[in-house]
């Protein structure tokens, strides 16, 4: 699914990652841990096709992202859902407008495109707020609609930056259990977090990011990527 | 489907957000455009009026007042040779007379005095359609002169010529002014479509987090700038008709040029619609310029 090799980024003089090496096999659920600034949001958009490494190569479901074509980008993301630090939702629209946004890129059917939001909403559990402009609604809430816009296209791969930043516990518990949820139902998620709680409700692999680098992989796989 | 009204609306959103700058943004293409067509609509009709005064030539060959009837008969003859005459007809002495007279009754007086009648046979050639450009019609008349018998030949050659010459002149300027205009326009409905541009940063980059394609961002942009410059096109073209049919009632009220107000003509339908269409690629235009980044970029 994901497979990186020897993979640096340097922001001038800074290393953000720094020969980051690991895989990461169809339907897993992995952690990507570590303080702040360590390099966690980059790996992700560097696996995203947002970011170009400078060194090292990146495959992501067999396709070479580094080497991707900037009109590419676009169909390598549509297989993948990407769930941002800071939530990005467009305030003035509904919500229902925000999750549908995907599948109208796509250009799906309106029947089907309706069938699939209100599923994903149902997922997250949201479905009561489709009318509501996002802006007006809670943090928690605005998470579990980036969540559910991330879903909604099906991907097979689900990256999540931070998810349960800027909410309390209890918000963050639910938040958990949603993603675990949601790779019980076959999507290989990649968690970014700093959030002991959510590490432990998880579950799953940890890898441990330290300034740029990996410093344990708690799967004993990774020392043969 | 969906996508499309998705496009639209977006298109529309951005026309309804910044409708202060694309106001500005439709006035200037309006005006840019309305120059423009006040220079087509000059050149169009003293196009026509060349036209049609070269369609009405007619060369009248005087012969010398003296000219016995063989040499009247011989120059008709030669001249119904030609292959650049359509119609020949006689102006006889006596009808000669009879015209002066209707003309200048004051002066027929005097003509009647003289007993004698000294105004010469003349024939009124009407040229054929194929001869009708100035250098064929100065060619004919040369040759004519050279006829036995014939005294001078007349037509409204330097007119035409001059004409002719304002009319080439038109056409360079319009090619001139319209490309300076074009280049005006481009640059105006970029502007505007920049700053929709800046205020969407935040919606662009979610669309590109969601895999949109720098096409679909960048199409509610070119229909946005379509539409401002249709919109301007449309404007333009109801300022000139405004313009023009003032100008022409005037005209007419004014007495002055009997007739002129006749002749005068408004584009055709068809030019008309290509003037809104010119709007419309030239906003496209502007709006391709601003976001030919955005397509290209990786990430936005
Ligand atoms: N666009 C950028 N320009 C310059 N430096 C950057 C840029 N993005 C990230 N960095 C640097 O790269 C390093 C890693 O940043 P990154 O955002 O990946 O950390 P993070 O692990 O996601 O942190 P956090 O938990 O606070 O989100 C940091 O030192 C950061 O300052
Ligand atoms: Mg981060």
């Amino acid at each position: 699914m994901i497979r990186l090799f020897h993979v640096s980024k340097f922001y001038g003089r800074c290393s953000a990652l720094h020969d980051v090496t690991f895989h990461i096999d169809k339907g897993e659920k992995v952690i990507l841990a570590g303080p702040s600034g360590a390099g966690k949001t980059t790996l992700l958009r560097v696996i995203f096709g947002a970011e170009v490494p400078d060194e090292g190569q990146i495959l992501v479901q067999n396709r070479n992202v580094a080497r991707l074509r900037g009109v590419d980008i676009p169909y390598l993301r549509r297989t993948m859902g990407f769930v941002p630090q800071n939530f990005q939702l467009l305030p003035q629209k509904t919500v229902y407008d925000n999750v549908v946004l995907p599948l109208i890129i796509q250009g799906v059917k309106r029947r089907e495109a309706r069938k699939r939001v209100g599923a994903s909403l149902k997922a997250v559990g949201v479905e009561h707020k489709q009318a509501v402009r996002a802006g007006a609604l809670s943090a928690g809430e605005q998470q579990r609609v980036c969540i559910a816009r991330a879903i909604v296209n099906r991907p097979v791969l689900l990256l999540a930056d931070e998810p349960t930043g800027n909410l309390d516990e209890a918000l963050a518990d639910e938040i958990a259990a949603l993603l675990r949820t949601i790779h019980a139902q076959g999507t290989t998620v990649l968690l970014a977090t700093h959030n002991q709680r959510v590490m432990a409700q998880m579950q799953g692999r940890v890898l441990h990011l330290r300034a740029g680098r990996i410093v344990s992989d708690s799967d004993a796989r990774a020392g043969a990527a | 489907m969906m996508r499309a009204w998705y496009l639209v609306r977006e298109a529309l959103t951005n026309l309804r957000v910044y409708r202060g700058s694309v106001a500005i943004g439709i006035v200037t293409t309006a005006f840019a455009l309305a120059c423009f067509g006040v220079f087509l609509l000059l050149y169009l009709n003293l196009h026509n009026l060349a036209g049609s005064l070269q369609r009405g030539i007619d060369v009248v060959v005087y012969l010398n007042p003296d000219a016995p009837e063989q040499t009247v008969a011989e120059v008709r003859r030669r001249l119904r040779e030609e292959p650049a005459a359509v119609t020949v007809s006689v102006v006889s002495k006596a009808q000669a007379l009879r015209e002066f007279r209707d003309a200048f009754p004051d002066d027929a007086l005097f003509l009647g005095e003289m007993g004698d009648n000294p105004l010469p046979v003349s024939f009124v050639v009407t040229v054929s359609p194929g001869f009708q450009t100035p250098e064929s019609v100065s060619a004919f008349a040369e040759r004519v002169e050279g006829f036995p018998g014939v005294a001078h030949v007349r037509y409204h050659q330097d007119w035409i010529d001059t004409l002719a010459l304002v009319v080439s002149y038109f056409e360079f300027g319009a090619v001139v002014i319209g490309v300076i205009l074009a280049v005006a326009t481009v640059t105006i409905v970029g502007n505007t479509v920049h700053l929709s541009l800046q205020a969407r940063r935040e919606e662009i980059e979610i669309l590109r987090l969601i895999g949109a394609t720098g096409r679909f961002i960048a199409v509610p942009h070119v229909i946005e700038g379509a539409m401002l410059g249709a919109v301007g096109g449309g404007l333009a073209l109801a300022l000139l008709k405004g313009a023009f049919e003032f100008l022409r009632f005037e005209l007419y009220a004014s007495g002055w040029f009997d007739g002129l107000e006749r002749i005068l003509t408004f584009f055709p339908d068809p030019v008309s619609l290509l003037l809104v269409l010119a709007g419309m690629a030239l906003g496209c235009g502007g709006s391709v310029f601003s976001i030919m980044g955005l397509i290209k970029t990786r990430q936005g």
